[in-house]
């Protein structure tokens, strides 16, 4: 009864202040993703988006399992196996085979199992943009970016060219494919809400697909250091029904 | 008397042999200078990478200040730019491989029972060089208008990737500093890698098998082959980049039909067993701190060595990890994928035989036991988000994130800097003779560790809402504000644990308690020499014939199995072996005489690259430099005669 009081005593219990503080931080940082800040990556618009956060949580949740497993298990074997007698000399174990292939093939089993879905993803979202999708041309150039509508040309067939960096209009709804290009240096393209980034190279074309599944209004910015001015290289995509974006292309040819 | 047998001394060679003399008296600063013990010039590695340390950590405290409040004016775009860059730099090649470099230098001999390193003056040419290029890179700074406000530093990231550290886009002579200081500090950390390699392979004290080597030697040993494959790869890298902004050639020139992807991969290829070159020696570091304060020898020897040799042959096949967003398809990003969280296994494997180690010891919560263990539980985090990286969809999201600046921090500092520190706790009373303080010692502890999970734990969160790294400013809207008040205010505390650590350091030199050759009951041979070690290391070379060896000589199983001290015989601390009678060069031991001429060799590199940049006509003066000191080197004799 005694080593039980004693096994709960304040001083025992301020040790786990530290554990409640994690807790308490990790509870923060979970409420904080649950916002819809304007690039939250988990605030998914689009299904590109959403099957990348899918596999994030697919590894999420085991990666927090065993961080608390192996926080946890440290803080309990460094206040069991405390110095009691400075004397005392523990007997030497030098290992345990069994043991320890254990933990090194029971990881190597989880981890290829979170493998499996992965590389289904990376197929599945590295496809071709599928035939129907709408192209956009995107021209990164150092610090600002160009958005091409080969679908929307005037008289003489150039293509609609938009530079205003808050008005870079999409279909909703549709596969959109944006072949992107750099005058200069690489580039990101990246718009959190919509999907991931791609890089923007010199010399190649990059292809990347995404598909905002309602109309609104997505903020991006370029992922890539690409000089001075990086921080500012920002974009705004707003994605409507495809009869207004005919009726802005339109106006915007005029 | 005047016999034609004896080579009449030129005046010159004998005021030489006076220099060299006089660097000889063990206490002058030309000793130091001239230095070629491997103690000496592991101090001096130590001590240039500190304070390193503290130019790099004044770089992000600057970063941290711009960054604590959207839309700040605190710091102009270009300068921010230009401080990222060097803060990355800096940290990764002017501290943590020169730390670790430190330890090698200080350890390896002692731990494997030698009197030195197999090249002692290359050693000290390894250490020049090293803080030539450093000291290059850094004098950067004021290649810009200093006066005006305007630094002069390198502005294109620490990876620098192609084509914008092309002259056409990063004009400027910062770029040309930080390419040619690399190559210096790359030539450097080749020198040192042969170095151990030949050390450990060669100079190990009788009895001492490569099984019998504590684990510190054995990621010493990694990490130099690491070292030697790896950097020829940024040297190829950047002579092609030298070439590409001094001779107008098209390496990486896109628009001439050059691929700037090219340079990802000769980076990457190069970066990522960096990576391991920078956290397997604070690996190392921890497995000889945990076991000597849990009492118990390292749990899973063979375990620990052989995932140590296998991270080193696999972090061959991870790199393209780095550039999953440049395009090379579902192929490459498929395979790369895969074998990146493969690699995580061998890593992760060793954070239970840590675990498993302090299990049923005895453990004693010292400074050094406080830092080794924070090591392992924040590398884990920093595993476990490499992990989340390997995602490769998801990585999508993450990629040149402010979650990927979270992962990387927690690795290399939470993995490799808190395992230095404990290094230096642990090993400091044996280059002084004297302990650090503890009290001070758990203060600085739990600053940084308080301050660094303040610091990078929000990281994560500003990641995942979609903050880009290498922004010097952000819009208040994007809801990233708290998290990154959170990582300033950290970043200040870390600064103060810094602090509490100088002044602790400062102090112990001069007040510390004194604390004889085996002030923690410690299990390798280092501690079974005096402290300070004598000149000569070891007055007789020990003979091992376990591993673990001096604990062996202290404690034996008694007949019922338990383990008791070994009364007499072994040299258990006081009666440490003490070399009164023998004198300083007992025993007739011959040691390599000091040597100037590395400093002088080395001293030639900066001079060349500064021609480089500037002048073609000092490239010969360089040249000569080096030829100087090489043929200084080779013809003045190893050991001088008295
Ligand atoms: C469990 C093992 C590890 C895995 C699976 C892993 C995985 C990754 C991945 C996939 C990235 C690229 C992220 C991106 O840019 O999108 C990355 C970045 C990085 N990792 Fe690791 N990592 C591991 C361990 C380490 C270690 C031990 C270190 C160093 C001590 C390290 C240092 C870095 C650094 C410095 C970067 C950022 C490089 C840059 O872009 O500037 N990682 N890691
Ligand atoms: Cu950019
Ligand atoms: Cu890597």
């Amino acid at each position: 009864m005694k080593q039980l009081l004693n096994r709960f005593s304040p001083r025992r219990l301020g040790h786990l202040v530290p554990i409640f503080v994690l807790l308490a931080l990790l509870g923060l940082f979970l409420s904080g993703c649950d916002t819809d800040t304007p690039q939250n990556t988990f605030d998914t618009k689009g299904e590109v988006a959403e099957k990348q956060a899918e596999i994030f949580y697919i590894a999420m949740w085991p990666a927090i399992a065993i961080m608390i497993l192996v926080l946890g298990g440290l803080l309990v074997i460094m206040l069991r196996f405390r110095e009691r007698d400075p004397k005392y000399v523990p007997p030497q174990i030098h290992g345990n085979t069994r043991l320890e292939l254990a933990w090194t093939i029971a990881p190597a089993v989880l981890l290829l199992a979170i493998a499996v879905p992965m590389v289904v993803t990376i197929w599945d979202i590295g496809r071709e943009p599928s035939e129907d999708a709408f192209r956009v041309n995107v021209i990164a150039q150092r610090f600002s970016w160009e958005f091409q509508y080969p679908e929307y040309t005037d008289e003489d067939g150039t293509p609609l060219s938009v530079f205003d960096q808050s008005g870079f209009h999409i279909p909703a709804g549709r596969e959109v494919a944006f072949y992107l290009e750099s005058v200069d240096v690489i580039h990101s393209f990246w718009l959190p809400k919509l999907g991931g980034k791609l890089d923007v190279v010199p010399g190649q074309v990059n292809v990347l697909w995404l598909r905002a599944d309602e109309p609104g209004s997505f903020s991006g910015q370029c992922a890539e250091f690409c000089g001075l001015d990086h921080a500012n290289m920002t974009m705004t995509v707003i994605a409507q029904p495809q009869d207004e974006l005919d009726a802005w292309a339109a106006e915007m040819l005029e | 008397m005047a016999s034609v047998a004896v080579p009449k001394r030129s005046p010159l060679s004998e005021a030489l042999k006076g220099v060299r003399l006089s660097a000889a008296d063990y206490g002058s600063i030309w000793s130091w200078i001239a230095t070629v013990d491997h103690k000496r010039i592991g101090i001096l590695y130590g001590v240039s990478a500190f304070v390193f340390f503290m130019l790099g950590g004044v770089e992000a405290l600057l970063l941290r200040v711009q960054l604590a409040q959207p839309d700040s004016g605190f710091l102009d775009p270009d300068a921010y730019n230009r401080l990222f860059t060097m803060h990355g730099t800096t940290m990764i090649f002017l501290v943590v491989m020169p730390m670790s470099s430190a330890f090698f230098n200080l350890l390896v001999p002692l731990m494997i029972g030698a009197r030195d390193v197999a090249f002692p003056r290359l050693n000290a040419f390894s250490f020049w060089l090293f803080l030539a290029g450093a000291i290059f890179l850094n004098a950067s700074f004021f290649t810009g208008d200093i006066l005006n406000g305007n630094l002069g530093a390198p502005d294109a990231g620490w990876f620098g990737y192609a084509p914008l550290n092309l002259r056409e886009f990063t004009p400027g002579h910062g770029l040309d500093f930080w390419m040619l200081g690399l190559q210096m500090f790359g030539i450097a950390s080749l020198a040192g890698g042969f170095n151990f390699i030949v050390t450990i392979l060669n100079m190990r004290a009788p009895g001492m098998t490569l099984f019998r080597m504590p684990v510190f030697v054995w990621m010493t040993l990694i990490t130099s082959f690491l070292i030697i494959f790896a950097m020829p790869i940024i040297a190829v890298a950047l002579f092609e980049l030298t070439f590409d902004r001094l001779f107008d050639a098209n390496f990486f020139n896109a628009e001439a039909g050059g691929n700037p992807l090219l340079w990802q991969h000769m980076f990457w290829l190069f970066g990522h067993p960096e990576v391991y070159i920078l956290i397997l020696p604070a690996f190392g570091i921890i497995s000889a701190i945990l076991p000597t304060f849990s009492r118990k020898p390292l749990f899973g020897y063979a375990f620990v060595v052989f995932s140590g040799i296998a991270i080193g042959f696999m972090s061959w096949g991870v790199w393209v990890h780095h550039m999953l967003t440049t395009g090379l398809g579902t192929v490459a990003n498929s395979a790369f994928g895969v074998t990146t969280i493969l690699i995580a296994v061998p890593t992760g494997v060793k954070i239970f035989n840590w675990m498993a180690t302090l299990w049923g010891g005895s453990i004693r919560f010292r400074p050094p036991l406080m830092f080794a263990v924070g090591t392992v539980a924040m590398f884990t985090l920093g595993g476990l988000s490499g992990v989340l990286h390997s995602m490769v969809p998801s990585d999508f999201q993450q990629q040149d994130s402010y979650f990927v600046v979270a992962h990387l921090h927690y690795v290399l500092f939470g993995g490799a800097i808190f395992g230095l520190f404990g290094g230096i706790y642990y090993w400091f009373p044996k280059f002084t003779g004297r302990l650090l303080n503890e009290k001070l010692g758990h203060i600085n502890f739990w600053l940084m560790f308080i301050g660094f999970n303040l610091t990078f734990m929000p990281m994560h969160v500003s990641g995942l809402l979609g903050m880009p790294r290498r922004i010097y400013t952000y819009n208040g809207e994007m809801g990233w504000n708290l998290w990154n008040q959170m990582s300033t205010v950290g970043a200040f505390l870390i600064a103060l644990s810094v602090l509490v650590f100088l002044f602790n350091f400062f102090r112990s030199l001069r007040h510390g308690e004194e604390s004889g050759p085996d002030p923690w009951d410690a299990r390798t041979l280092e501690w079974s020499i005096p402290s300070p070690p004598p000149e000569y290391n070891f007055k007789e070379i020990p003979t091992v014939s376990s591993r673990d060896a001096f604990w062996h000589q202290k404690y034996r199983e008694d007949e019922t199995g338990k383990i008791v001290p070994v009364l007499a015989g072994g040299a258990v601390d006081d009666e440490a072996p003490e070399d009164e009678a023998e004198g300083e060069h007992g025993h007739g031991i011959h040691l390599p005489s000091p040597s100037y001429m590395p400093l002088i060799a080395a001293s030639g590199f900066p001079v060349i690259a500064t021609g480089l940049i500037y002048d073609y006509a000092l490239v010969p003066v360089g040249f000569a430099l080096i030829l100087i000191g090489f043929f200084g080197w080779v013809l003045e004799p190893a050991t001088e005669e008295e």
